[in-house]
């Protein structure tokens, strides 16, 4: 088998007394669109923290293609190839879409304060090749349109486009996704579905935190469940569903089943 | 947030406001010709400014070239230097003076002890501004907001007071006959006539204006604005914030360093106190009240800042209403001018639409320039932990 793209290798992340993780074992294979779902405060965040280098797991490792990439600098994680977006939308909000996406196709430029304010070649080449790239991203994830508005003026949904596109433009191999459906209407949740699709389409792995089940079970491969931090199921999405353990923790035991 | 008072039609400001829109639309869609024919109107308005016909209403009393070169010119260079730090990076340092002080001294230094270049020591000066600049940023650069503004505020300090103690350059005394800058022969001869002092400031100003907007315009820019908005997410969409960050304060510190070598060729004598906190307040106050991060704004605030208080000294009508020299009220009337400036304009003079933007979002902006403002996002670390 291939090296997975991702592996949590029993990871733990405590703080102070409350474990948010414990012991996770997560492994994505490559071209996979896999799916992490949980009740609210399982942790669910918590492993895009750990994995995007906002966190250091208090105990275990994080491989990314084989190698261990928990306390690596966090853009040096984005750099690597892991992009992220954000739960609670968190845009440059003042700068204009197209700036948005090209500060993340900047990762991987190397202009510096010399090459701009000498105006060097190579400087024009990234810039044309940023603003480029950037054009592209904002049509492929659909808001073609939305270039020179400034990203706070933008619909809710388009903002959570635009993040998607500002992730990609760091050409990430691992595309993490925290709830890129939320507060989405059932149009614009299916037209995310075929995007993620996309996404995973153009040679991409797709980690994907959400909480609607009909996008999580009509667009992943793999699903794995969280509870207190913890675990608890981890296979097809049918098979998820089906679990006993994971229906207990949507909503709770009844009384006289147990 | 504070925007919502300067909404009635009773404030005169507000058609200026508007005004100052109209241009700004123009200027986006302006045409390359028409925005170079703007540049050279600017050019040429600045050769023919030190002109005595201008200068008699502008400054009646003292020598207009003068005082053009200083304050004027010398706040506005240090006002583009310092809006690199504050109003591009979003990072606030109170003590931007120490770095107009590391180049007027070693100017000073370099050039009575060992004789050297003016031009040369002015370029080592700007070298040694950066590299103080890059000292006092790899420690402190981690810091955010009041601690970081607390940090700069003391390495101002300690650097004049350095400058006090230390006999080799002077000590309290200072440092006299400072020599002029070289003359470039047949071109231009500095000495005790303002003109080529003026002529030479006004070229470090372009200069330093031109490497400015280049650098906003580039990923470098892109990258200090992403980290005014967002240092978190900056970081994590590949930006190495805290070198960006380091960046900034180098390059300001350059542009102080300059300031500090083109104004001691001139003066001739500095000492400490040549270069005391309030200088830093004043530019700091030039950037935020022209419109931090807008470079016409802060130019225009520098101008405003360095000009009043020298205007204030020849007041006639006052004169005959007080009976009394208003050159004694002069700092008075300059204050009643910043804060009626600041209550009806305070976003600034000329802000930038971006910072006017963060500014009546009350979150990012000045938060990220002094206290840090909670926002309803600014901390990943405490609202996502037990998700």
């Amino acid at each position: 088998m291939s090296t997975p793209v991702l592996q949590l290798d029993n990871v733990t992340m405590r703080f102070g007394g409350v474990v948010a993780l414990r012991e996770a074992k997560i492994s994505i294979n490559p071209g996979e669109i896999f799916a992490l779902i949980g009740p609210n405060g399982a942790g669910k965040t918590t492993v895009f923290n750990v994995v995007t280098g906002v966190y250091q797991p208090t105990e275990g490792q994080v491989l990314f293609n084989g190698t261990r990439i928990d306390g690596t600098k966090r853009f040096k994680i984005t750099k690597l190839g892991i992009a992220r977006t954000f739960q609670n939308i968190r845009l440059f909000h003042n700068m204009s879409a197209l700036e948005n996406v090209m500060v993340g196709a900047d990762s991987h430029h190397k202009t510096g304060a010399i090459g701009a304010t000498l105006n060097l070649p190579w400087h024009r080449k990234e810039e044309k090749r940023g603003r480029e790239l950037a054009r592209e991203l904002l049509d492929f994830v659909g808001i073609p349109g939305r270039m020179t508005e400034t990203a706070k003026n933008l619909p809710y949904g388009d903002q959570r486009r635009l993040e998607i596109a500002r992730a990609l433009a760091t050409d990430p191999k691992l595309l993490l996704l925290d709830e890129p459906a939320a507060g989405m209407n059932p149009a614009e949740k299916e037209a995310l579905q075929a995007l993620i699709r996309k996404i995973r389409d153009s040679g991409r792995t797709v980690l994907l935190i959400e909480h609607d089940m009909s996008l999580v079970m009509g667009v992943s491969d793999r699903v794995a469940v969280l509870d207190f931090g913890q675990l608890i199921a981890e296979g097809l999405p049918h098979e998820v569903q089906t679990n006993p353990r994971v229906i207990e923790a949507y909503l709770g035991v009844s009384e006289d089943a147990s | 947030m504070k925007g919502n008072g300067v909404t009635g039609n009773a404030n005169p400001l507000r058609r200026v406001g508007a005004l100052v829109d109209g241009a700004r639309d123009w200027w986006e869609h302006a045409k390359a010709w028409q925005r170079y024919l703007v540049y050279l109107g600017a050019v040429v308005f600045a050769l023919i400014l030190p002109a005595p016909a201008i200068g008699s209403f502008m400054s009646p009393g003292a020598d207009w070239t003068s005082v053009l070169i200083y304050p004027i010119g010398t706040y506005i260079l240090l006002a583009v230097g310092l809006n690199v730090v504050v109003g591009q990076a979003g990072l606030l340092d109170l003590g931007f003076v120490a770095f107009f002080a590391i180049g007027g001294y070693s100017v000073a230094y370099f050039g009575t002890q060992y004789g050297w270049n003016y031009w040369a020591t002015v370029a080592f000066g700007i070298i040694l501004a950066a590299v103080s600049g890059v000292i006092l940023g790899a420690p402190t650069l981690r810091l955010r907001g009041d601690y970081l503004a607390i940090v700069t505020l003391g390495f101002g300090e300690i650097v004049r007071i350095t400058a006090n103690n230390t006999d080799e350059i002077g000590g309290a005394r200072g440092i006299t006959n400072v020599p002029h800058p070289t003359d470039i022969p047949g071109v231009v001869e500095f000495g005790l006539l303002p003109a080529p002092y003026y002529y030479l400031i006004l070229i470090a100003i372009v200069l330093v204006i031109i490497f400015s907007v280049r650098l906003q315009k580039s990923r470098v820019g892109r990258a200090w604005a992403a980290i005014r908005e967002d240092e978190d997410a900056a970081e994590l969409m590949g930006v190495p914030t805290f070198k960006f960050k380091l960046l900034a304060f180098a390059i300001g510190a350059m542009i102080g360093g300059l300031a500090g070598g083109i104004y001691a060729g001139k003066a001739v004598f500095i000492e400490p106190n040549t270069f005391p906190f309030i200088l830093s307040a004043t530019i700091l106050a030039a950037v935020v009240l022209g419109g931090a991060g807008n470079l016409p704004g802060v130019i225009l605030g520098a101008f405003v800042i360095a000009w009043l208080p020298e205007r204030f000294r020849e007041v006639n009508w006052l004169k005959d209403v007080l009976d009394r020299d208003p050159a004694e009220y002069r700092i008075l009337l300059f204050g009643g001018v910043l804060v009626l400036m600041m209550a009806l304009r305070p976003e600034g003079l000329l802000p930038s639409r971006r910072r006017r933007a963060e500014l009546h979002e009350g979150t990012g902006g000045m938060g990220t320039m002094g206290a840090e403002v909670a926002g309803p996002d600014t901390d990943v670390t405490t609202t996502e932990a037990a998700k």
